[in-house]
Order: structure tokens, then sequence, then C-alpha cells
């Protein structure tokens, strides 16, 4: 026998491949049905048509105009990718500013600093949301943009994330910056941040994620319909007295789905790896 | 102070972070805590109450009855979807290489979805008659049940869609536990005679410790905010929520509710309050549960 034996087709085998396909059937068959709805000429009878596989692309890239040039649709797409532009940018900056600080330098009343914003994560959202809706009401920011964002700046499962990562560059390495003459923030931007790239590439997209598919902050924060984002216009759409049909309806849908299914399929493996390591090493 | 000046780029560097995470972390929990303690419509001055708002919200209908379907929903979905997603954790690392990654990737697909989406996907999969599951159970001769709006059936629904989105991301947790457990225990554990059973029993389930526990912890606490998908489920908006008959009213939203829909933010601050120190109780339970087991 020269060729490598194959595994043997026994029952166990041929059961294991049918329940892992039928489990990604259930997993993706919703999304699939979604699309299917958008790209099929609306009022055809389900008996006719189960929306089982897409039957007009036109029909699909009908709705998707129609939405775009009579609701304010495009309007919540920029306010949702600003939204979570800004929240990445602010996140990455101001985590890996004080990552920098608490991984790598001593500083008096660092231990207890750090424990008190660890300690944070296991405080529910459901305690803060309300008194931090009323200081962002306070400070006059309900309806702007700055309401939606600021307050989620300060995260800290980011400043976790990337303490982890930068704990791990070598001490020499800011030293040598150091003896040839680099400042502090110089040291910070020219080689602790290079170096911890991939941490913040992965904090990227969690955040991205997490930004587009927030509903609640949103919902309160952001009341007027110039301020909308995605996650409220699509509840406008589902909302019972809506009186869209379901095409219409999933069209909005899909158009909120895209963005991260893009994401995902181009970042699987940062995205994949990034949840793991929030599981193993929190 | 001399340590001051010292580490003045360290305290400058950390600034940002530190003034953001006072002012929108520790200060909204200091004054929602005063305000628990007053009667405020958000527009007239803040007036004390003492404890009346705890008394009220303990012997109000909704929070019981929301605090009652919270513990049918938690007591179902936490170890279902555990058990769910380590199933299939095991299912993946069964396959190596191209498939999977697939089934991986297949099974992570309802986490990549925004939350809110999830929800309304499932509600016109749930829809009475042309809903697709009604169309699926009319081919086996089954009558229209109207899953969203039957009080029987309406937390099991959700339960489905919960189980259906947190699956895949416990599942990626567990699969990263299971890259960590080494080769030779399986080896060893095999020349013994113990079959495959055998062996998720007493090598991979014991070995998980710590993740278990992670998985276990945040699913309890993230269960317990429930929020984006029973009300989107139900089409609630601050007028009305909670489903038919409140049959899916949970603590977040009944919060929600009372601040926004009925403007009494001291009740809603004091309902946050309620809900974290049982959070809390859950959790030192879990943590005391792991500790007695370990011992």
């Amino acid at each position: 026998m020269t060729a490598p034996s194959r595994p043997r087709l026994t029952v166990w085998t041929v059961l294991k491949w049918a329940l892992a396909i039928l489990v990604a059937i259930i997993a993706v068959f919703p999304v699939w049905w979604m699309i299917n709805v958008v790209f099929s000429l609306p009022g055809e009878p389900v008996s006719i048509n189960p929306r089982l596989w897409p039957t007009s692309i036109a029909a699909g890239i009908e709705k998707i105009q129609m939405i775009f040039a009579e609701t304010g649709y495009l309007r919540a797409y920029g306010v949702s990718l600003l939204y979570a532009a800004l929240t990445i940018f602010g996140v990455l900056l101001i985590g890996s500013l004080a990552a920098f600080e608490f991984a790598l330098f001593e500083f008096r009343g660092k231990r207890v600093l750090f424990a008190v914003i660890m300690l944070s994560l296991m405080v529910p959202t459901a305690v803060t949301i309300i008194p931090t809706y009323l200081l962002t009401s306070s400070l006059g920011w309900l309806n702007t943009m700055q309401g939606l964002v600021v307050p989620g700046l300060a995260s800290a499962f980011g400043l976790f994330m990337l303490v982890q990562f930068m704990g791990a560059i070598p001490r020499d390495m800011i030293e040598a910056a150091r003896l040839d003459g680099a400042s502090h923030f110089q040291i910070y931007w020219h080689v602790a941040l290079p170096l911890c790239r991939n941490a913040l590439v992965t904090l990227a997209i969690l955040t991205f994620m997490q930004t587009w598919g927030n509903y609640m902050w949103p919902l309160i924060v952001a009341t007027r319909p110039e301020m909308y984002t995605v996650g409220q216009v699509v509840g406008l759409f589902n909302a019972p007295l809506s009186h869209q049909t379901v095409d219409v309806v999933m069209t909005a849908n899909l158009l909120a789905a895209i963005p991260p299914l893009l994401f995902f399929l181009i970042f699987q493996r940062k995205i994949v790896e990034g949840i793991a390591m929030s599981g193993t090493k929190g | 102070m001399p340590s001051l000046r010292r580490h003045l780029p360290q305290y400058l560097m950390i600034a940002p972070f530190v003034v953001l995470f006072v002012a929108f972390f520790l200060y909204p929990i200091v004054s929602g805590f005063y305000y628990s303690f007053h009667d405020w419509n958000g527009v007239d001055a803040p007036r004390f109450i003492g404890l009346a708002n705890y008394e009220k919200l303990l012997g109000s209908r909704d929070f019981g009855r929301a605090m009652g379907n919270l513990a049918t929903y938690i007591s179902i979905t936490v170890p279902l979807g555990i058990l769910v997603a380590f199933g299939l954790a095991l299912l993946v690392d069964s396959f190596t290489g191209r498939w999977a990654s697939f089934f991986r990737n297949a099974y992570f697909v309802p986490v990549v979805l925004p939350a809110f989406l999830a929800a309304t996907i499932w509600r016109w999969i749930y829809a009475p008659n042309f809903g697709l599951l009604n169309m699926i159970l009319g081919w086996f001769g089954i009558p229209s049940i109207n899953f969203l709006n039957d009080t029987d059936s309406m937390i099991y629904a959700l339960i489905a869609v919960d189980v259906w989105v947190s699956a895949g991301f416990n599942m990626v947790i567990f699969l990263a536990g299971l890259k960590n457990i080494p080769g030779e225990l399986y080896e060893a554990a095999r020349l013994d005679g113990a079959n495959k059973w055998q062996q998720i029993v007493h090598i991979t389930v014991p070995m998980l410790g710590p993740v278990m526990f992670f998985v276990i912890t945040y699913s309890i606490i993230s269960a317990m905010q429930v929020f984006d998908k029973p009300w989107l489920l139900t089409g609630s908006s601050f007028a009305e929520y909670g489903g038919r008959r409140g049959a899916l009213l949970f603590p977040v939203m009944d919060m929600m509710g009372r601040a926004f829909g009925e403007v009494h933010f001291g009740e809603a601050a004091a309902y946050g309050f309620l809900l974290t120190v049982a959070i809390i109780l859950l959790t030192l339970a879990s943590f005391a549960v792991r500790k007695w087991r370990r011992s």
C-alpha cells in the first residue's frame, strides 16, 4: 500500500457530514432567504415562487434604488458609517494611548486605576444607560454625532485587548528608541503602534461590528429622523404599522446586512480570532 | 509632588481615556444611584422620595412579569445555547483544513449580522400563513401558528432566535479552547480504551474549565440584559412594548419603557440597580460554584 490510507466511510462519518450540512443550512438559510425575497418579482405568490433562489436580479436592483430614492435610508447609511468610523478612530487612539502606559510603564495609581477599569467590564449596560442618557442630554448632545460617539469611546474591552498586545513588546526596543533620542510620544507613535498593528486591526473590526449593530443607544439619543441610524430605519420598516410589503422590508434589511457581511468575508480570520481571544484570555 | 512630575508623560497619555471613563462610566453610576431615590421627569427639579421607587418597582405587576419571563428565558436559553455551541465546536473540530473553516464560517454568519437584524428577519420567518416556517409546517398539514402572538409559543420563538445567534459566537470561543488541549491526553485515553464519549466527558469538558466558565458567566450576564431581540420581535415602541399580554416583556425593556415612555427617570435608574444587584449575585454564585467544585 503506497497510497495514504483514506478515512473509511462509516455510518458515523456520513451522519457527521449530514449534521454539519444541516446546521450550515439552518445558520445561513435566513440570510439566503432574505436575498431571495429581495431579488424576486414583487407579488408573485409563494406557491409559484417559494423564494428558495433569486428569480429576478432587476427587480431587486429596482427595490434598492426605490429605497435609496424615496426614504431616508441613504442618509441613515451616512450617519451609521460616520458613527462607526469616528467610534473606531476614537477607541483606537484613546485606547492605545492609555494601553501604552498601562502595559509598559509604572506610575502611581496604575494598579488601582487598571483594576477599576477592568471591573467595569462586569458592570451591566443596564445600570449606566439611563444616567448616561441624562448626562448626554444635559450636555445638549441629543441628536448630535458627538452624543452618539463620545460616551462609547472609553472602551474597557479595547484597553484590555491592547494592553495584552503592548505588554508583549520587548522593553529593549523602548530603551533603544529612548537612547536614540526619541520622545515619549515618538516611542508610542513610531515603535509601539506599528508593533501592535494586528491588534489594532482586530479591535477596529470588532468595534465596527458592534457600532453598526448598536440599536439601543441610537434609539434613545438620536430621535430625530435626520440623525436616524440604519438600525432605527430598519426598525421603522419592520414596525407593525409601517404598511410595507415584505420584499421592501427585506430590501431594507439586506442593505443593513451588507457592510458587516462584506467585512466578514474580507477579515473572517481576524474577527474569529478577536472573539476567541476575548473568551480565552478574559 | 516629585512622582507626579516624573510621571507627567504617563498621566498625559492616559488622561483622555480616564477623563472619558470617569465622565461616561463612573459619574453615570453615581448619578444613577442618586436619581434612584428621587422622583424625576427630566425637566423639573428631582424630588427626594427615599426608597419609594424601589418599593413601587418590587410591587409592580410588570416588574414581576418581566422577572418571571427572564427566569424562564435564562433557564432555557443559557444551557441550551451552550450545549448547542459546544456540540458545534466538537463538530467543527472533527473536520480538518478547508472544511473546518468552511463550517465554522457558516455557523458564524448569524453572529456577523447586526443584532437588530436577526430579530427582524425572524419576525418574517415566523409570520402567520405566508411566513417561511408556517409554509414548511403547511407541507406537513400543520395549520398556521402565530408564533409571535401566541402567549404559549412567544418565549420559545425568542429562544430559537437567541440560540441561532449566540451558538456561533460561543462556538468560536470553545474552538479556541479545544485547540489548547494537548493531543497526547486523547492519545493516552485512547490507549486506555476510552471511547469518544468518555474522552469528551473526562478530558474535553474538564480541560475546557476556564473557557466554559467564561461562556456560562457571559451568557447569563448578556441574557439578563436581553433587549433588541424581544423588542423588535414584538414590534415594540415606547408607547407599547412586550408583546401580547406582556409575554415577551423583559427587565431592560420595562426599564426603558419607564424612562422613555412614562418619563420616570428615577424609577428607571432604580430598575437598573435592582438588575445589577441580581446580575452581581448570579455572577458571585457562579464564582462560588466554581470554587466549591475545585476544592
